[in-house]
């Protein structure tokens, strides 16, 4: 690695500790007069260190909201390159992506091409999802051949039958409420909570400018 | 909790976080490492690395709907942690793992994934990009057929769609990992998925792959904040149940307290 390639590395670290320190205190201290006490022109300070993180998320909205504009394009490059070895989807690809455009350049406000073409092959594929779904769960016992297998399916085939509007079935209803309720509202939130202890390691991690993209 | 105290604990959190991460790794410096916690399915990531070398057919390896500059950035910064050391992995075969994401702002994180490990050959084309959620999942079985993967590692944010994916590479036998940080999402991948990380293992799993410093001390620091939440949740349940039977007495409650923490130490060894 060679002394520019150094220097960058550090920089790019520096840059990436120096906004993520300066956007979690902007973050924590801003806008909340209550921190400085009764203070005259608490109001103001607030104001002003929520300043940075107001700033830089509005940056980061517009980065966002034009990389869609980047997957179009790779999009596009990656088709290219299939079709050119002659791979048929492509082709349908390509020429769909150019239609549309087209269309909505001629025709501007008119979306029947979405109602006629969009929404009724996106209803396909959920009605597709549903047969996936019924055709992986018949399998989870093949996969998972365990207690936990076991319990899985024996909660999904107990959902399932309270969903039933019958009133012989009022019984399992209440344990379904109850299913809900606790343990599955309890595993919810323990993965939840699992996420979020990763997530604020990651972050730190970030923040310290330690990340693999800030190491070369 | 009023604002002014919820940001003083989060202040005092992420500092005691930063302070456990340079603990660790200066005992890690001194030689003092801690076998990682093994992970159900990791196994299979090395069988598929090898299969995908022997018959030239690329890995899988799907971002879902992460997307870096929201709020997922950290989750998508582990995912790519995670990708970098199986691309490291797959490093001898021919053809260069594909990564698919339907977030634009995830590509250049993608690219730059596959750019640091692999050294030739074209990694615009390899990152790709397909529009979210269900016209996600029919691209990707669409590339199932053209590109023949060797496995998927489905590792992101996804929902139901992931039934569509993870049945057409069963359907053509190619292998599947999967974990999303979405309830609905990892129902299906529980269920359907070969081999499933839970929840926060996948922010561990880059430690579990690798022999990397820095990623196994990650998931130390994770291990034992896990931990600390797993003892303050039963402090309290035991307080609770405490308060509710009056009949008990504080040394009825540690007792059963430190005969349960001593069956987790036995417990989390053991494992």
């Amino acid at each position: 690695m060679g002394r520019g390639q150094r220097y960058g590395i550090a920089l790019s670290a520096f840059v990436a500790f120096a906004v993520g320190a300066v956007m979690t205190l902007s973050l924590l201290l801003g806008d909340n007069p209550a921190l400085f006490g009764d203070q005259p022109g608490s109001a103001q300070l607030a104001g002003l260190l929520a300043l940075p993180a107001d700033v830089l998320l509005r940056l980061v909205t517009i980065v966002v909201a034009l990389s869609i504009l980047i997957g179009i394009a790779n999009l596009l490059y990656v088709h290219v390159g299939r079709l050119a070895r002659g791979k048929a989807y492509s082709a349908i690809v390509l020429a769909s992506f150019g239609f549309t455009v087209y269309w909505y350049v001629m025709r501007p406000g008119d979306t029947s091409l979405l109602e006629a073409v969009q929404v009724p092959i996106e209803s396909a594929l959920a009605a597709l999802l549903c047969l996936s779904l019924l055709h992986g769960g018949s399998r989870v016992l093949g996969k998972r051949a365990d207690i936990w297998g076991l319990l899985f399916v024996a909660v999904v085939v107990l959902v399932l039958l309270a969903s039933l509007p019958l009133a012989e079935l009022a019984p399992i209803q209440a344990w379904r409420d109850w299913l809900m309720r606790v343990p599955v509202s309890a595993g919810a939130r323990a993965l939840l909570l699992g996420i979020a202890l990763g997530t604020v390691v990651t972050g730190v991690r970030a923040l310290l400018g330690q990340d693999r993209s800030f190491r070369g | 909790m009023d604002q002014t105290t919820l940001q003083v604990y989060t202040v005092l959190f992420v500092f005691a976080t930063v302070v456990l991460v340079y603990t660790a790794r200066y005992f890690q410096r001194r030689g003092k490492r801690r076998p990682q916690r093994r992970l159900a399915g990791m196994g299979r990531i090395a069988e598929w690395t090898s299969r995908s070398i022997e018959a030239n057919r690329p890995l899988h390896l799907a971002l879902g709907r992460t997307a870096v500059g929201e709020d997922k950035t950290a989750i998508a910064l582990a995912e790519a942690e995670f990708f970098h050391h199986i691309i490291e992995g797959a490093q001898a075969s021919d053809v260069a793992p594909i990564i698919s994401a339907s977030a634009g702002s995830s590509l250049p994180l993608a690219q730059d994934t596959l750019r640091r490990v692999w050294s030739s050959g074209d990694h615009l084309s390899r990152a790709q990009w397909y529009p979210p959620d269900l016209a996600y999942a029919a691209a990707v079985t669409a590339m199932m057929k053209e590109d023949d993967p060797a496995a998927h590692i489905l590792a992101g944010s996804f929902g139901a769609e992931l039934a569509l994916m993870i049945d057409s590479a069963d359907r053509r036998g190619q292998g599947s990992l999967a974990v999303s940080d979405r309830l609905d999402g990892q129902a299906v991948a529980y269920a359907m998925a070969d081999e499933v990380l839970i929840g926060e293992e996948l922010f561990a799993a880059a430690g579990c792959v690798s022999e990397d410093g820095r990623a196994q001390v990650d998931a130390l620091v994770l291990d034992v904040w896990r931990a600390l939440v797993i003892m303050g949740v039963g402090i309290a349940l035991l307080l609770e149940v405490a308060k509710r039977m009056p009949w008990l007495n504080w040394a009825l409650v540690a007792s059963v307290s430190a005969i349960l923490l001593v069956f987790a130490l036995l417990i989390y060894r053991r494992h």
